[in-house]
Protein backbone atom coordinates (compact mmCIF):
# COMPACT_ATOMS: atom_id res chain seq x y z
CA UNK A 1 0.00 0.00 0.00
CA UNK A 2 1.11 3.44 -0.81
CA UNK A 3 2.30 5.82 1.59
CA UNK A 4 0.34 9.34 1.57
CA UNK A 5 2.16 11.13 4.16
CA UNK A 6 4.94 10.93 6.22
CA UNK A 7 6.33 13.13 9.17
CA UNK A 8 9.42 12.52 11.61
CA UNK A 9 9.89 13.93 15.01
CA UNK A 10 13.71 14.20 16.80
CA UNK A 11 13.02 13.27 20.64
CA UNK A 12 15.55 14.46 23.29
CA UNK A 13 16.65 12.49 25.96
CA UNK A 14 15.49 13.60 29.42
CA UNK A 15 13.39 17.01 28.03
CA UNK A 16 10.20 16.73 30.08
CA UNK A 17 9.83 20.24 28.83
CA UNK A 18 9.13 19.90 25.29
CA UNK A 19 8.50 15.57 25.36
CA UNK A 20 4.67 15.76 24.64
CA UNK A 21 4.90 18.30 21.38
CA UNK A 22 5.62 15.27 18.77
CA UNK A 23 1.87 13.88 19.88
CA UNK A 24 0.42 17.00 20.04
CA UNK A 25 2.08 17.78 16.72
CA UNK A 26 0.81 14.82 15.23
CA UNK A 27 -2.57 15.41 16.89
CA UNK A 28 -3.08 18.46 14.99
CA UNK A 29 -2.29 16.86 11.75
CA UNK A 30 -4.73 14.19 12.05
CA UNK A 31 -7.46 16.28 13.16
CA UNK A 32 -6.96 18.49 9.71
CA UNK A 33 -6.97 14.92 8.08
CA UNK A 34 -10.69 14.26 9.27
CA UNK A 35 -9.48 11.34 11.00
CA UNK A 36 -12.52 9.98 13.55
CA UNK A 37 -12.20 11.30 17.16
CA UNK A 38 -11.74 8.05 19.06
CA UNK A 39 -9.19 6.90 16.63
CA UNK A 40 -6.99 10.49 17.46
CA UNK A 41 -7.50 9.47 20.76
CA UNK A 42 -5.78 6.07 20.60
CA UNK A 43 -3.08 7.53 18.48
CA UNK A 44 -2.43 10.30 21.27
CA UNK A 45 -2.02 7.99 23.83
CA UNK A 46 0.37 5.61 22.11
CA UNK A 47 2.50 8.27 20.44
CA UNK A 48 2.67 9.93 23.75
CA UNK A 49 3.74 7.16 25.74
CA UNK A 50 6.35 6.54 23.01
CA UNK A 51 7.50 9.38 22.91
CA UNK A 52 8.26 9.76 26.68
CA UNK A 53 9.38 6.82 26.63
CA UNK A 54 12.37 7.75 24.15
CA UNK A 55 12.71 10.96 26.55
CA UNK A 56 12.79 9.36 30.41
CA UNK A 57 14.75 5.80 29.51
CA UNK A 58 17.14 6.52 26.00
CA UNK A 59 19.71 8.58 25.16
CA UNK A 60 17.32 10.45 22.68
CA UNK A 61 15.71 9.22 19.47
CA UNK A 62 12.81 10.14 17.10
CA UNK A 63 9.02 9.26 16.19
CA UNK A 64 8.53 8.81 12.45
CA UNK A 65 4.33 8.73 11.51
CA UNK A 66 3.69 7.00 8.10
CA UNK A 67 0.08 7.75 7.22
CA UNK A 68 -1.60 5.47 4.63
CA UNK A 69 -5.04 5.52 3.09
CA UNK A 70 -6.79 3.30 6.08
CA UNK A 71 -3.88 3.42 8.73
CA UNK A 72 -1.12 4.80 10.60
CA UNK A 73 1.97 3.17 11.49
CA UNK A 74 4.41 4.81 14.26
CA UNK A 75 7.64 3.98 14.91
CA UNK A 76 9.55 4.67 17.95
CA UNK A 77 12.98 4.51 17.70
CA UNK A 78 15.54 5.36 20.48
CA UNK A 79 19.48 4.49 20.33
CA UNK A 80 19.92 2.43 23.42
CA UNK A 81 20.01 1.25 26.17
CA UNK A 82 17.89 -1.34 25.01
CA UNK A 83 15.46 -3.79 27.08
CA UNK A 84 17.41 -6.51 28.12
CA UNK A 85 14.27 -8.77 29.15
CA UNK A 86 11.07 -7.59 26.58
CA UNK A 87 8.93 -9.92 28.04
CA UNK A 88 9.39 -8.48 32.06
CA UNK A 89 9.02 -4.98 29.86
CA UNK A 90 5.49 -5.69 28.88
CA UNK A 91 4.02 -6.63 32.35
CA UNK A 92 1.92 -4.03 33.56
CA UNK A 93 4.10 -1.94 36.57
CA UNK A 94 7.32 -3.15 35.98
CA UNK A 95 9.36 0.18 35.52
CA UNK A 96 13.45 0.95 35.45
CA UNK A 97 12.13 4.48 35.86
CA UNK A 98 14.20 7.08 37.97
CA UNK A 99 13.06 8.18 41.30
CA UNK A 100 12.67 11.54 39.97
CA UNK A 101 10.85 10.49 36.54
CA UNK A 102 8.57 8.42 38.85
CA UNK A 103 7.62 11.29 41.33
CA UNK A 104 6.57 13.36 38.41
CA UNK A 105 4.21 10.87 37.26
CA UNK A 106 6.27 8.93 35.13
CA UNK A 107 7.88 5.69 35.18
CA UNK A 108 4.70 3.79 36.30
CA UNK A 109 5.50 0.88 35.02
CA UNK A 110 2.40 1.04 32.20
CA UNK A 111 4.17 3.12 29.51
CA UNK A 112 4.27 -0.15 26.81
CA UNK A 113 1.33 -1.89 27.95
CA UNK A 114 -0.90 1.17 27.13
CA UNK A 115 1.24 1.77 23.56
CA UNK A 116 0.08 -2.46 23.11
CA UNK A 117 -3.57 -1.68 24.39
CA UNK A 118 -3.94 1.85 22.20
CA UNK A 119 -2.55 0.00 19.02
CA UNK A 120 -4.25 -2.79 17.02
CA UNK A 121 -1.15 -3.72 15.91
CA UNK A 122 2.29 -3.72 17.90
CA UNK A 123 5.97 -4.73 17.32
CA UNK A 124 9.13 -4.68 19.42
CA UNK A 125 12.40 -5.10 18.97
CA UNK A 126 15.52 -3.70 20.99
CA UNK A 127 19.16 -4.79 21.34
CA UNK A 128 20.82 -3.78 24.45
CA UNK A 129 23.32 -1.55 24.08
CA UNK A 130 21.98 -0.73 20.98
CA UNK A 131 18.38 0.36 20.21
CA UNK A 132 14.95 -0.17 20.60
CA UNK A 133 12.08 0.33 18.53
CA UNK A 134 8.33 0.03 18.27
CA UNK A 135 5.87 0.10 15.05
CA UNK A 136 2.52 0.33 16.02
CA UNK A 137 -0.15 0.33 13.57
CA UNK A 138 -3.96 1.75 14.55
CA UNK A 139 -6.72 1.51 11.23
CA UNK A 140 -9.12 4.21 10.97
CA UNK A 141 -11.77 2.31 10.79
CA UNK B 1 -27.62 25.06 9.20
CA UNK B 2 -28.16 26.97 12.41
CA UNK B 3 -26.01 31.02 12.37
CA UNK B 4 -23.33 31.12 14.63
CA UNK B 5 -23.57 34.14 17.18
CA UNK B 6 -20.89 34.93 18.56
CA UNK B 7 -20.81 37.73 21.70
CA UNK B 8 -17.49 38.50 21.02
CA UNK B 9 -17.54 41.41 18.05
CA UNK B 10 -15.53 43.79 16.28
CA UNK B 11 -16.14 48.10 15.75
CA UNK B 12 -14.43 48.33 12.55
CA UNK B 13 -13.83 51.73 12.49
CA UNK B 14 -11.80 51.81 15.80
CA UNK B 15 -9.81 48.50 14.79
CA UNK B 16 -6.34 49.66 12.93
CA UNK B 17 -5.38 46.24 11.88
CA UNK B 18 -2.44 45.83 14.23
CA UNK B 19 -1.48 42.00 15.34
CA UNK B 20 -1.98 42.17 18.91
CA UNK B 21 -5.85 40.08 18.75
CA UNK B 22 -4.31 38.17 16.07
CA UNK B 23 -1.07 36.67 18.28
CA UNK B 24 -3.29 36.32 21.68
CA UNK B 25 -6.01 34.48 20.13
CA UNK B 26 -5.49 30.90 21.98
CA UNK B 27 -7.37 28.90 18.90
CA UNK B 28 -5.98 31.60 16.24
CA UNK B 29 -9.75 32.33 15.20
CA UNK B 30 -8.73 35.77 14.27
CA UNK B 31 -7.08 37.04 10.94
CA UNK B 32 -6.56 40.70 9.96
CA UNK B 33 -7.86 41.30 6.13
CA UNK B 34 -7.76 44.56 4.58
CA UNK B 35 -6.06 45.99 7.85
CA UNK B 36 -8.78 45.33 9.73
CA UNK B 37 -9.49 42.23 12.18
CA UNK B 38 -11.69 39.55 11.14
CA UNK B 39 -13.07 36.93 13.75
CA UNK B 40 -13.99 33.16 12.28
CA UNK B 41 -17.05 32.96 13.77
CA UNK B 42 -16.46 28.40 13.73
CA UNK B 43 -13.20 28.92 15.33
CA UNK B 44 -13.92 31.59 17.81
CA UNK B 45 -14.63 30.09 21.41
CA UNK B 46 -16.07 33.64 22.88
CA UNK B 47 -12.84 33.50 25.41
CA UNK B 48 -12.51 37.08 25.60
CA UNK B 49 -8.60 37.42 24.92
CA UNK B 50 -9.28 39.92 21.82
CA UNK B 51 -10.76 42.14 23.76
CA UNK B 52 -8.59 42.10 27.06
CA UNK B 53 -5.73 43.00 24.55
CA UNK B 54 -6.32 45.11 21.91
CA UNK B 55 -5.36 49.00 23.08
CA UNK B 56 -8.13 50.44 20.40
CA UNK B 57 -11.41 48.92 22.22
CA UNK B 58 -12.21 47.47 18.78
CA UNK B 59 -13.28 44.10 20.30
CA UNK B 60 -16.43 44.26 22.20
CA UNK B 61 -18.47 41.95 24.27
CA UNK B 62 -21.87 42.57 22.60
CA UNK B 63 -25.40 42.20 25.55
CA UNK B 64 -28.43 43.67 26.46
CA UNK B 65 -28.97 46.80 27.97
CA UNK B 66 -30.93 47.92 31.35
CA UNK B 67 -33.63 48.90 29.09
CA UNK B 68 -34.45 46.04 27.08
CA UNK B 69 -35.82 44.45 30.59
CA UNK B 70 -38.86 47.13 29.97
CA UNK B 71 -40.25 45.14 27.21
CA UNK B 72 -41.68 42.30 29.81
CA UNK B 73 -44.19 42.14 32.15
CA UNK B 74 -42.69 39.94 35.02
CA UNK B 75 -38.87 40.68 35.68
CA UNK B 76 -36.72 38.54 36.78
CA UNK B 77 -32.87 38.57 37.02
CA UNK B 78 -30.49 36.04 37.94
CA UNK B 79 -27.17 37.58 39.09
CA UNK B 80 -23.99 35.20 38.74
CA UNK B 81 -22.70 34.45 41.78
CA UNK B 82 -19.52 36.80 41.22
CA UNK B 83 -21.70 39.58 41.93
CA UNK B 84 -21.27 39.37 45.87
CA UNK B 85 -18.00 39.65 45.54
CA UNK B 86 -18.04 43.06 43.81
CA UNK B 87 -18.37 45.69 46.49
CA UNK B 88 -16.27 44.70 49.40
CA UNK B 89 -16.75 42.52 52.26
CA UNK B 90 -18.99 44.69 54.29
CA UNK B 91 -21.76 44.76 51.46
CA UNK B 92 -23.58 41.59 52.31
CA UNK B 93 -25.97 40.17 49.42
CA UNK B 94 -29.10 40.89 50.82
CA UNK B 95 -28.01 44.46 50.06
CA UNK B 96 -27.07 44.27 46.83
CA UNK B 97 -30.18 42.26 46.26
CA UNK B 98 -32.38 45.20 47.16
CA UNK B 99 -30.19 47.54 44.81
CA UNK B 100 -31.33 44.93 42.12
CA UNK B 101 -35.29 45.33 42.50
CA UNK B 102 -34.65 49.16 42.70
CA UNK B 103 -33.17 49.11 39.22
CA UNK B 104 -37.11 47.73 38.06
CA UNK B 105 -36.74 43.99 38.37
CA UNK B 106 -39.49 42.27 39.99
CA UNK B 107 -38.11 39.21 41.59
CA UNK B 108 -34.12 38.29 42.33
CA UNK B 109 -33.93 34.92 41.69
CA UNK B 110 -31.02 33.36 44.39
CA UNK B 111 -28.98 31.48 42.10
CA UNK B 112 -27.28 29.63 44.99
CA UNK B 113 -30.34 27.93 45.17
CA UNK B 114 -29.63 26.31 41.93
CA UNK B 115 -25.87 25.90 42.26
CA UNK B 116 -26.64 23.81 45.49
CA UNK B 117 -28.98 21.43 43.21
CA UNK B 118 -26.78 21.37 40.45
CA UNK B 119 -24.06 20.08 43.38
CA UNK B 120 -26.23 17.21 43.85
CA UNK B 121 -27.09 16.80 40.28
CA UNK B 122 -23.32 17.38 39.63
CA UNK B 123 -22.13 14.18 42.09
CA UNK B 124 -24.09 11.95 39.80
CA UNK B 125 -23.16 13.06 36.72
CA UNK B 126 -19.77 12.34 37.22
CA UNK B 127 -19.82 9.09 36.91
CA UNK B 128 -21.80 8.58 34.02
CA UNK B 129 -18.98 10.50 32.43
CA UNK B 130 -15.64 9.26 30.84
CA UNK B 131 -12.91 9.60 33.30
CA UNK B 132 -12.03 12.38 33.99
CA UNK B 133 -15.34 14.12 34.17
CA UNK B 134 -14.57 17.70 32.45
CA UNK B 135 -17.08 20.19 33.99
CA UNK B 136 -19.67 22.10 31.60
CA UNK B 137 -20.21 25.44 33.54
CA UNK B 138 -18.16 27.60 31.53
CA UNK B 139 -19.31 27.85 27.81
CA UNK B 140 -15.76 28.68 26.38
CA UNK B 141 -14.64 25.64 27.67
CA UNK B 142 -17.29 23.60 25.74
CA UNK B 143 -16.57 25.07 22.94
CA UNK B 144 -13.14 24.65 22.98
CA UNK B 145 -13.48 20.89 23.50
CA UNK B 146 -15.87 20.57 20.73
CA UNK B 147 -13.63 22.28 18.56
CA UNK B 148 -10.28 21.43 19.33
CA UNK B 149 -10.73 18.34 20.90
CA UNK B 150 -13.76 16.24 19.80
CA UNK B 151 -12.02 13.21 21.69
CA UNK B 152 -13.19 14.20 24.79
CA UNK B 153 -16.55 15.18 24.45
CA UNK B 154 -17.70 12.12 26.20
CA UNK B 155 -15.58 13.37 29.23
CA UNK B 156 -17.90 16.42 29.20
CA UNK B 157 -20.69 16.31 32.39
CA UNK B 158 -24.32 16.25 31.34
CA UNK B 159 -25.71 18.21 33.82
CA UNK B 160 -27.40 21.68 33.23
CA UNK B 161 -25.55 24.60 34.31
CA UNK B 162 -27.26 26.75 37.75
CA UNK B 163 -28.50 29.59 35.65
CA UNK B 164 -29.93 27.21 33.30
CA UNK B 165 -31.65 25.41 36.06
CA UNK B 166 -32.12 28.86 38.00
CA UNK B 167 -33.99 30.13 34.38
CA UNK B 168 -36.44 26.64 34.02
CA UNK B 169 -37.67 27.18 38.07
CA UNK B 170 -38.64 30.70 37.45
CA UNK B 171 -39.83 30.14 34.30
CA UNK B 172 -42.44 27.64 35.63
CA UNK B 173 -42.80 29.52 38.52
CA UNK B 174 -44.56 32.28 36.84
CA UNK B 175 -46.28 29.99 33.86
CA UNK B 176 -47.87 28.33 36.90
CA UNK B 177 -48.86 31.59 38.06
CA UNK B 178 -50.95 32.52 34.54
CA UNK B 179 -48.12 34.27 32.90
CA UNK B 180 -47.81 33.97 29.40
CA UNK B 181 -44.35 33.17 28.00
CA UNK B 182 -43.46 36.26 26.10
CA UNK B 183 -44.66 37.98 29.51
CA UNK B 184 -41.79 36.42 31.52
CA UNK B 185 -38.56 38.51 31.10
CA UNK B 186 -35.40 36.35 32.78
CA UNK B 187 -32.33 38.16 32.37
CA UNK B 188 -28.60 37.00 33.07
CA UNK B 189 -26.53 39.25 35.03
CA UNK B 190 -23.26 37.93 33.25
CA UNK B 191 -19.23 37.89 34.13
CA UNK B 192 -18.48 37.30 30.73
CA UNK B 193 -19.29 37.45 27.30
CA UNK B 194 -19.33 33.59 26.32
CA UNK B 195 -22.16 33.58 28.92
CA UNK B 196 -24.17 35.89 25.98
CA UNK B 197 -23.36 33.75 23.46
CA UNK B 198 -24.41 30.89 25.40
CA UNK B 199 -27.78 32.58 26.16
CA UNK B 200 -28.44 33.29 22.85
CA UNK B 201 -28.07 29.24 22.28
CA UNK B 202 -30.06 27.68 24.77
CA UNK B 203 -32.94 30.58 24.12
CA UNK B 204 -33.73 27.43 21.61
CA UNK B 205 -35.14 25.39 24.24
CA UNK B 206 -38.71 26.93 25.46
CA UNK B 207 -37.81 25.43 29.04
CA UNK B 208 -34.81 27.17 29.89
CA UNK B 209 -35.11 30.04 27.62
CA UNK B 210 -33.11 33.46 29.15
CA UNK B 211 -34.15 36.48 27.80
CA UNK B 212 -31.02 38.63 27.94
CA UNK B 213 -27.56 38.94 29.19
CA UNK B 214 -26.41 42.42 31.14
CA UNK B 215 -23.58 42.88 31.78
CA UNK B 216 -22.38 43.29 35.49
CA UNK B 217 -20.02 46.19 34.87
CA UNK B 218 -22.67 48.00 33.15
CA UNK B 219 -25.51 48.42 36.27
CA UNK B 220 -22.46 48.10 38.71
CA UNK B 221 -22.24 52.12 39.17
CA UNK B 222 -26.11 52.02 38.63
CA UNK B 223 -26.17 49.38 41.64
CA UNK B 224 -23.57 51.37 43.78
CA UNK B 225 -25.98 54.22 43.93
CA UNK B 226 -28.67 51.82 45.80
CA UNK B 227 -26.67 49.77 48.27
CA UNK B 228 -27.06 51.09 51.55
CA UNK B 229 -26.85 49.18 54.42
CA UNK B 230 -22.92 48.39 55.84
CA UNK B 231 -21.98 46.89 58.39
CA UNK B 232 -25.33 45.17 59.64
CA UNK B 233 -25.99 42.31 60.95
CA UNK B 234 -26.38 39.33 58.14
CA UNK B 235 -29.69 38.34 57.04
CA UNK B 236 -29.03 37.07 53.66
CA UNK B 237 -30.69 33.93 53.00
CA UNK B 238 -28.33 32.56 50.68
CA UNK B 239 -26.22 29.27 50.26
CA UNK B 240 -22.49 29.79 51.14
CA UNK B 241 -21.94 26.86 49.29
CA UNK B 242 -23.95 28.10 46.51
CA UNK B 243 -21.42 31.00 46.57
CA UNK B 244 -18.23 28.46 46.41
CA UNK B 245 -19.52 28.26 42.61
CA UNK B 246 -17.67 32.19 42.35
CA UNK B 247 -13.70 31.31 42.10
CA UNK B 248 -11.83 28.49 40.48
CA UNK B 249 -11.91 25.03 43.05
CA UNK B 250 -15.09 26.25 44.90
CA UNK B 251 -17.37 23.90 42.41
CA UNK B 252 -15.17 21.19 43.57
CA UNK B 253 -15.33 22.39 47.13
CA UNK B 254 -19.43 22.48 46.64
CA UNK B 255 -19.82 18.66 45.81
CA UNK B 256 -16.80 17.74 47.86
CA UNK B 257 -14.90 15.49 45.25
CA UNK B 258 -11.91 14.95 46.74
CA UNK B 259 -10.07 13.34 43.76
CA UNK B 260 -10.52 16.35 41.35
CA UNK B 261 -8.61 19.44 40.01
CA UNK B 262 -9.29 22.57 39.23
CA UNK B 263 -7.92 24.41 36.43
CA UNK B 264 -7.96 28.25 35.14
CA UNK B 265 -7.06 30.63 32.75
CA UNK B 266 -7.12 29.52 28.94
CA UNK B 267 -3.86 28.95 28.59
CA UNK B 268 -3.73 26.37 31.41
CA UNK B 269 -7.14 24.90 30.35
CA UNK B 270 -5.41 24.40 27.11
CA UNK B 271 -2.39 22.38 28.80
CA UNK B 272 -4.79 20.15 30.82
CA UNK B 273 -6.66 19.22 27.96
CA UNK B 274 -4.04 17.83 25.92
CA UNK B 275 -3.13 16.28 28.62
CA UNK B 276 -6.48 14.32 29.17
CA UNK B 277 -6.31 13.36 25.74
CA UNK B 278 -2.45 11.97 25.97
CA UNK B 279 -4.59 10.22 28.73
CA UNK B 280 -2.14 11.05 31.29
CA UNK B 281 -4.85 12.26 33.78
CA UNK B 282 -7.10 8.84 33.90
CA UNK B 283 -6.82 9.03 37.09
CA UNK B 284 -8.57 11.63 38.20
CA UNK B 285 -12.33 11.94 38.76
CA UNK B 286 -13.36 15.36 37.87
CA UNK B 287 -11.80 18.06 36.65
CA UNK B 288 -13.21 21.86 36.97
CA UNK B 289 -12.32 23.65 34.49
CA UNK B 290 -12.68 27.02 33.75
CA UNK B 291 -11.24 29.63 31.21
CA UNK B 292 -11.03 32.85 33.22
CA UNK B 293 -7.96 33.75 35.68
CA UNK B 294 -9.40 32.31 38.92
CA UNK B 295 -12.42 30.89 37.38
CA UNK B 296 -16.09 33.11 37.07
CA UNK B 297 -14.32 35.50 39.69
CA UNK B 298 -12.03 36.32 36.77
CA UNK B 299 -14.72 37.26 34.34
CA UNK B 300 -14.40 39.97 31.66
CA UNK B 301 -17.24 42.05 32.37
CA UNK B 302 -16.40 41.84 36.19
CA UNK B 303 -15.12 45.11 38.20
CA UNK B 304 -13.14 43.57 41.24
CA UNK B 305 -9.87 41.80 41.05
CA UNK B 306 -10.24 38.20 40.50
CA UNK B 307 -8.28 36.98 43.43
CA UNK B 308 -9.60 39.51 45.88
CA UNK B 309 -12.76 38.70 44.76
CA UNK B 310 -12.17 35.21 46.24
CA UNK B 311 -11.03 37.04 49.70
CA UNK B 312 -14.34 39.08 49.60
CA UNK B 313 -16.37 35.90 48.58
CA UNK B 314 -14.77 33.77 51.80
CA UNK B 315 -15.35 36.49 53.86
CA UNK B 316 -18.92 36.77 53.05
CA UNK B 317 -19.12 32.58 53.33
CA UNK B 318 -17.91 32.53 56.65
CA UNK B 319 -20.42 35.10 57.90
CA UNK B 320 -23.56 32.87 56.10
CA UNK B 321 -24.24 29.85 58.46
CA UNK B 322 -26.81 28.51 55.55
CA UNK B 323 -27.16 25.79 52.66
CA UNK B 324 -30.21 24.50 50.70
CA UNK B 325 -31.05 21.09 51.83
CA UNK B 326 -31.87 19.63 48.49
CA UNK B 327 -32.57 15.97 49.46
CA UNK B 328 -34.92 15.23 46.37
CA UNK B 329 -35.00 16.02 42.87
CA UNK B 330 -35.54 13.71 41.18
CA UNK B 331 -39.11 15.77 40.20
CA UNK B 332 -37.18 18.49 38.39
CA UNK B 333 -34.40 16.14 37.19
CA UNK B 334 -35.97 14.76 34.09
CA UNK B 335 -35.57 18.21 33.25
CA UNK B 336 -32.53 19.21 33.43
CA UNK B 337 -30.58 16.88 31.41
CA UNK B 338 -28.20 18.92 29.17
CA UNK B 339 -28.09 17.93 25.46
CA UNK B 340 -24.59 19.06 25.66
CA UNK B 341 -23.01 15.66 25.62
CA UNK B 342 -25.98 14.51 23.12
CA UNK B 343 -24.59 16.48 20.04
CA UNK B 344 -22.40 14.39 17.42
CA UNK B 345 -19.07 15.96 17.55
CA UNK B 346 -19.29 18.53 15.06
CA UNK B 347 -15.29 18.77 14.07
CA UNK B 348 -15.41 17.62 10.30
CA UNK B 349 -13.10 18.18 7.73
CA UNK B 350 -15.57 19.44 4.79
CA UNK B 351 -13.01 17.12 1.94
CA UNK B 352 -12.31 13.46 1.72
CA UNK B 353 -8.45 11.79 3.13
CA UNK B 354 -7.25 12.26 -0.21
CA UNK B 355 -7.60 15.95 -0.85
CA UNK B 356 -6.71 16.22 3.04
CA UNK B 357 -3.80 14.66 2.12
CA UNK B 358 -3.16 16.79 -0.44
CA UNK B 359 -3.96 19.70 1.51
CA UNK B 360 -1.52 19.15 3.68
CA UNK B 361 1.20 18.21 1.08
CA UNK B 362 0.93 21.91 -0.93
CA UNK B 363 1.18 23.30 2.91
CA UNK B 364 4.28 21.79 3.57
CA UNK B 365 5.82 22.77 0.54
CA UNK B 366 4.44 26.89 1.31
CA UNK B 367 5.97 26.34 4.92
CA UNK B 368 8.82 25.55 3.61
CA UNK B 369 9.11 28.91 1.36
CA UNK B 370 8.48 30.77 4.21
CA UNK B 371 10.47 32.63 6.83
CA UNK B 372 9.12 30.89 9.84
CA UNK B 373 9.29 34.53 11.75
CA UNK B 374 5.41 34.16 12.54
CA UNK B 375 5.64 37.90 11.97
CA UNK B 376 2.25 38.20 11.38
CA UNK B 377 2.48 41.01 8.59
CA UNK B 378 0.17 39.07 6.36
CA UNK B 379 -2.74 38.75 8.65
CA UNK B 380 -2.74 34.92 9.66
CA UNK B 381 -1.26 34.22 13.38
CA UNK B 382 1.79 32.17 12.71
CA UNK B 383 3.49 30.94 9.01
CA UNK B 384 2.14 27.56 9.84
CA UNK B 385 -1.82 29.07 9.67
CA UNK B 386 -0.75 31.19 6.81
CA UNK B 387 0.69 27.93 4.73
CA UNK B 388 -2.82 27.03 5.57
CA UNK B 389 -4.97 29.73 4.64
CA UNK B 390 -3.00 30.18 1.35
CA UNK B 391 -3.77 26.16 0.74
CA UNK B 392 -8.01 26.65 1.68
CA UNK B 393 -7.76 30.09 -0.43
CA UNK B 394 -8.32 32.48 2.15
CA UNK B 395 -4.74 34.19 1.68
CA UNK B 396 -2.66 34.21 -0.79
CA UNK B 397 1.02 33.48 -1.30
CA UNK B 398 1.81 37.40 -1.81
CA UNK B 399 0.18 38.29 1.38
CA UNK B 400 3.66 37.28 2.92
CA UNK B 401 5.83 40.26 2.72
CA UNK B 402 8.70 38.34 2.65
CA UNK B 403 7.51 36.32 -0.75
CA UNK B 404 6.49 39.34 -2.41
CA UNK B 405 9.65 41.12 -1.32
CA UNK B 406 11.49 38.52 -3.49
CA UNK B 407 12.56 36.14 -0.62
CA UNK B 408 15.83 34.45 0.47
CA UNK B 409 18.64 35.85 -1.32
CA UNK B 410 20.31 32.45 -2.56
CA UNK B 411 23.63 32.84 -0.44
CA UNK B 412 25.13 30.02 -2.60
Amino acid sequence: MEELLSVKYDIESGDFIRGGEASSNLKKLLNQLGIRSDIIKRICVACYEAEMNIVIHSVGGYIEAKIYSDHIEIIAYDYGPGIPNIELAMQEGYSTASDIAREMGFGGGMGLPNIKRSSDEFYIKSEVGKYTEIKIIIYFN
Amino acid sequence: MKKLFHAVGLIPEKCIGCTKCLMNCPVEAIRVKNGKAVIYNEKCIDCGECIKVCPYGAHVAIRNSLEDITRYKKKIVIPSVTLYSQFGKQVEPAAINEALLKLGFDEVFDITFACDIASEILKKDIEKAEKPAISTLCPTVIRLVETEYPSLVNHLVKMLTPIEISALLTREKYQSQGYKNEEIGIFFLTPCPSWVTKISEISRNENIRINGAISISDIYPKLLKHIKSKNNESNSHISKTGLLWAYSGGQCEAIGVENSISVDGIKNVIKVLSDVENGRLDDIDYIEVLACPNGCAGGLLLVENPYNAERITKSIIDKLDFTYQIHDFSHIESKLVSDEGKKEVKYKVPVDFESAVKMIKSMNNIINILPGTDCGLCGSPSCKAFAEDVVKGLASIEDCKFISSGGFKNEG
